[in-house]
């Protein structure tokens, strides 16, 4: 018997199906959604209808004698312990008390939580709890929030929670040497994650140990821990977090919500009752996270040859109620820049304001959304300026391999003009960029545009490290069980890091069995977040793979008294590389391993720390992680200029991806990247008034389908990374960046107009198009 | 009573009246492959085809399911052989997080079921209520068609549920 059936050798670079991938065509995946537990209670949260208001009391003695309202739990019950995402670098922005006491922020905010034996009894109970406020005069914002006199919404800190100034450079002698200046602003709107599994827990008290075990949709399970420590009193080792199957993250769930301290803490005020709370999508949309609205007014210089002299501006960012992952988003928005321009004299000051709108966090691109559609936007408005192609003026001021950037990032591998070289010749830019002859005339216009972007894999955020580990055990059968940390969130962690276990093992893919974030057994892992775990766990995966076949080799290399530096397994067989000589399979490695003789585990380890620094936050300086990676992105529009709709015809997407380790899935990165970008451009707008959205649910919130997918075309550029494991860089990011700004550049083109304001609505362009006529 | 056949059983409940098909193949009988992403009608994440159409089980009444036939996606595979449209979604890397699959497989049989030769355009039109907000769709397309390959080439092995013979 085998436990291989050597059906993938050589996995790295292949595309073996997902690991989890028949679970999930199956209906047997299992998310934290489809748990069930016996005598499992249905908790609900007790939110604030108001956006800002003092709480006076709350009475929950009615709701307590509802029949089946099994626990109510407030502040009271609590510690009154704030926590927050950027404890490392920002420890005063730890702002979010898991159910506050003394005043509510935004509409929406936990002040208590139930939970009863259904549904219907747990909101019946909600209804029940009287609760007196005194209402503050509220901001929304954050024009109006950062002047003086607006209504504060924290306490410790005043509405300018975090400002970032990013500062290099003599912006002002860089502005006077320019022969052209511009300046612009533009508007991005919040936007919301909506992945399909929404926000769900399932908390667990054990009496007799007092530790507590919390099933959770999330992408950071130890984030998870350390947080429900934190806030709880516990220590790590009495909290258990695992992940199951997770429906989607896109970095909202990133962090602890209150909803998972509420599960905790109401099973144990239950006696140790199961307590579940699942998100409705009302829910999803309105007190979860969501993108930072942002403001960027922007100031730049260029000769006219081209280079780039200086950019100077400022960026507005409202934060909602509490900080979350804000300081980490202002920062990455101003780091890309830097990634991909080589600019010396630099000068953005970042405002991430309170207001009393739902909160502000993580989402795909970390704040490089809004920046790669307006940077991106503005550098083709300086090269028009010049009257430079815009792809010229991008070649003349790119970034390059092993360089240093302004602001101290090391970057080692770079294929930024490759992927500018290759999506440009694919989507024959030449022909048809700022061409009168190329689908000019008419309603239907046609235009091209550009954008380029950059993403780190991995940064520090809520500790000072941001390692990951791997554990493979191998047992005599030569069954191979590979242990992460890493949360799989749908991305496919889990499949690319067995494929880089299995290659660095020396094994076929199939042999592995993947054990994911468990914290009680899996290795620590900060989490999915910042592209970073192909190439951080990856990293891991990879030394865990060579430990284990050491530790065959040195079996082999006794037994059969060979030197082991003359020893390799390739593709399931162990071999004397320095005679070319087939020794055993192995299976039979394993079996000499287990053997009277020797009687020894394999028991592999390895753990991956990248050399980075932290960033100067008062500077923007530091090498935020191990690599970068860069792409290209071209889109063709078609604009019908009697109906104000634009007909995406083709992007074309060439990204650095250092090695794909699994291409169909960087493909399916790439493919479900443009889609979100393309959502934020034409469609998503997650729209409050008065601190309520007013959009929660998928008729008026306009996510991508099916219809709306133009054709798409990948492109890797291999560069090979030195850092990455076997040359792999992360790019679960990068594609979304540019999106917007590749089709504004587009629609620039087509019919010359100049959109500043996402989403570019039908709406939008036709009055554009009135305007451009009355001008004319 | 109310009487159903999910994937080829029969089933008999005690129903108040106001359970949709979604509750009941979920809470009632533990088949939680369907999912829902909305519970309104949106998502199409909770797809089941019932008498060979495609329909939404969180808007459906379990009672109007009453002497109908109902395929979930537990009812797809063969034991352990992968219906072709199951392994032509997993071998063209249709499925990231796989919480619409489900929907979205389901969907694609009631097409093929109906049409064994559809157009992009038809795929998109009978695929356009599900939404995925991993993989953006073009591996979902890929895999439909490649679907349609596996089952015309099949030589009328093709599958087929109970609902559609």
């Amino acid at each position: 018997m085998t436990t291989s059936n050597k059906k993938f050798l050589d996995p790295v670079g292949k595309s073996v199906p997902r690991i989890d991938g028949k679970g999930m065509v199956t209906g047997q995946a299992k998310y934290v959604y489809d748990m069930k537990l016996p005598n499992m209670l249905v908790g609900k949260m007790l939110r604030s209808p108001h956006a800002h208001a003092k709480i006076i009391n709350i009475d929950t003695s009615k709701a307590e004698k509802l029949p089946g309202v099994k626990a109510i739990i407030t502040a009271k019950d609590t510690h009154k312990i704030k926590f927050g995402s950027n404890e490392f670098f920002f420890p005063h922005t730890i702002d979010q008390m898991a159910l506050e006491s003394e005043k509510v922020r935004y509409i929406g905010d936990e002040i208590g939580a139930v939970a009863a034996v259904d549904e219907k009894t747990a909101e019946q109970a909600l209804k029940l709890i009287d609760v007196e406020y005194e209402i503050l005069p509220a901001v929304f914002d954050p024009v109006e929030a950062m002047k003086p006199g607006a209504p504060q919404i924290h306490t410790a800190m005043s509405n300018l929670g975090v400002i970032l100034p990013t500062n290099f450079g003599n912006v002002e002698r860089g502005l006077k040497e320019s022969d052209y200046i511009r300046e612009d602003t533009f508007y991005c709107p919040s936007a919301a994650h909506t992945c399909l599994e929404t926000h769900v827990c399932l908390g667990q008290w054990e009496e007799f140990s007092d530790k507590i075990t919390l099933w959770v949709s999330t992408q950071a399970p130890f984030k998870i821990r350390e947080a429900l420590a934190k806030t709880l009193k516990m220590n790590l080792n009495n909290i258990r977090v695992i992940k199951l199957s997770v429906g989607g993250g896109f970095g909202g769930k990133l962090e602890m919500l209150p909803m998972d301290f509420a599960a905790c803490l109401l099973s144990k005020k239950a006696g140790g009752m199961p307590v579940k709370i699942c998100y409705s999508r009302e829910e999803e949309f309105s007190y979860s996270r969501r993108k930072h609205n942002m403001i960027y007014k922007l100031k730049s210089g260029v000769k006219k040859d081209g280079t780039l002299m200086a950019i100077t501006g400022e960026v507005i960012a409202d934060g909602g109620a509490y900080c979350s992952y804000g300081p980490t988003v202002m920062a990455a928005a101003m780091m890309r820049i830097f990634m991909v321009y080589q600019i010396k004299n630099f000068r953005i000051s970042g405002f991430r304001v309170y207001t009393n709108n739902p909160i502000s966090g993580a989402i795909r691109g970390f704040g490089g959304v809004q920046s790669g559609f307006a940077v991106e936007s503005h550098m083709d408005l300086l090269a028009r300026g010049i009257g430079l192609d815009p792809v010229e003026f991008r070649l003349k001021n790119i970034t390059t391999p092993n360089m240093t950037t302004t602001n101290k990032m090391i970057i080692s591998s770079n294929g930024l003009k490759e992927c500018i070289g290759k999506s440009t010749k694919s989507a024959e830019w030449t022909k048809k960029y700022n061409n009168p002859d190329y689908g000019k005339k008419g309603i239907l216009r046609r235009g091209i545009g550009i954008g380029i972007a950059a993403d780190v894999m991995g940064s520090k955020m809520y500790k000072s490290h941001e390692s990951a580990g791997g554990i493979i055990k191998i047992e005599e059968d030569g069954s191979v069980y590979f242990f992460t940390g890493a949360a799989d969130t749908g991305q496919g962690a889990n499949t690319a890091l067995s494929q880089i276990a299995a290659q660095a093992l020396g094994v076929s893919f199939d042999r592995i069995r993947c054990k994911a974030a468990d914290t009680e057994i899996t290795p620590f892992d900060t989490g999915s977040f910042a592209s970073r775990v192909t190439f951080i766990s990856g990293n891991a995966a990879l030394l865990t793979g060579k430990d284990a076949k050491r530790q065959i080799l040195e079996v082999v290399a006794e037994e059969h008294k060979i030197n082991i530096d003359d020893l390799d397994i390739i593709r399931e067989e162990v071999v004397n590389t320095k005679e070319n000589l087939v020794l055993m399979n192995f299976d039979k490695a394993l079996e000499l391993c287990y053997s009277f003789d020797y009687g020894r585990q394999i028991i592999g380890r390895g753990t991956y720390n990248p050399t980075t620094t932290p960033i100067d936050f008062r500077t923007g300086e530091g090498n935020v992680s191990g690599s970068y990676g860069f792409e290209a992105q071209i889109a063709e529009v078609e604009v019908n200029t009697e109906t104000g709709e634009v007909k995406v015809i083709k992007i074309w997407d060439a990204h650095d991806v250092g090695k794909a380790i699994n291409p169909k899935s960087v493909e399916s990165q790439i493919e479900g990247s443009l889609a979100m970008g393309l959502g934020y451009t034409f469609s998503e707008n997650l729209q409050f008034k008065n601190g309520r959205i007013v959009n929660p649910n998928f008729t008026n919130y306009r996510v991508p389908r099916i219809s709306a997918i133009p054709p798409m075309e990948s492109i890797f550029i291999e560069t090979n990374d030195p850092h990455g494991p076997f040359g792999a860089k992360g790019m679960g990011e990068a594609a979304l960046l540019p999106t917007a700004a590749a089709i504004a550049n587009a629609i620039h083109d087509a019919i010359g107009i100049r959109l500043k304001d996402l989403p570019f609505t039908p709406n939008k362009i036709i009055k554009a198009l009135k305007e451009q006529e009355g001008q004319l | 009573m109310t009487n159903l056949i999910i994937n080829n059983k029969k089933y008999q409940f005690e129903l108040q009246g106001h359970e949709t098909l979604l509750e009941v193949l979920r809470d009632h009988l533990g088949l939680t492959g369907t999912k829902t992403a909305c519970d309104e009608a949106e998502c199409g994440a909770c797809t089941v085809i019932m008498d060979g159409k495609a329909i939404l089980a969180c808007i459906t009444l379990a009672t109007e399911a009453e002497g109908k036939t109902v395929t979930t996606i537990e009812g797809l595979a063969n034991g352990d052989e992968l219906h072709p449209i199951q392994q032509s979604f997993l071998d063209n890397a249709a499925v990231q997080c796989g919480f619409c699959m489900p929907g979205m497989i389901m969907a694609s049989k009631a097409l093929l079921d109906e049409n064994p030769a559809p157009s992009e355009p038809e795929i998109a039109r009978a695929l356009e209520g599900n939404i995925c907000r991993c993989a953006g769709y073009p591996k979902i397309m890929d895999a439909v068609k490649d679907a349609v390959k596996r089952l015309n080439a099949g030589n009328g092995q093709r599958v087929k549920t109970p609902d559609t013979e």
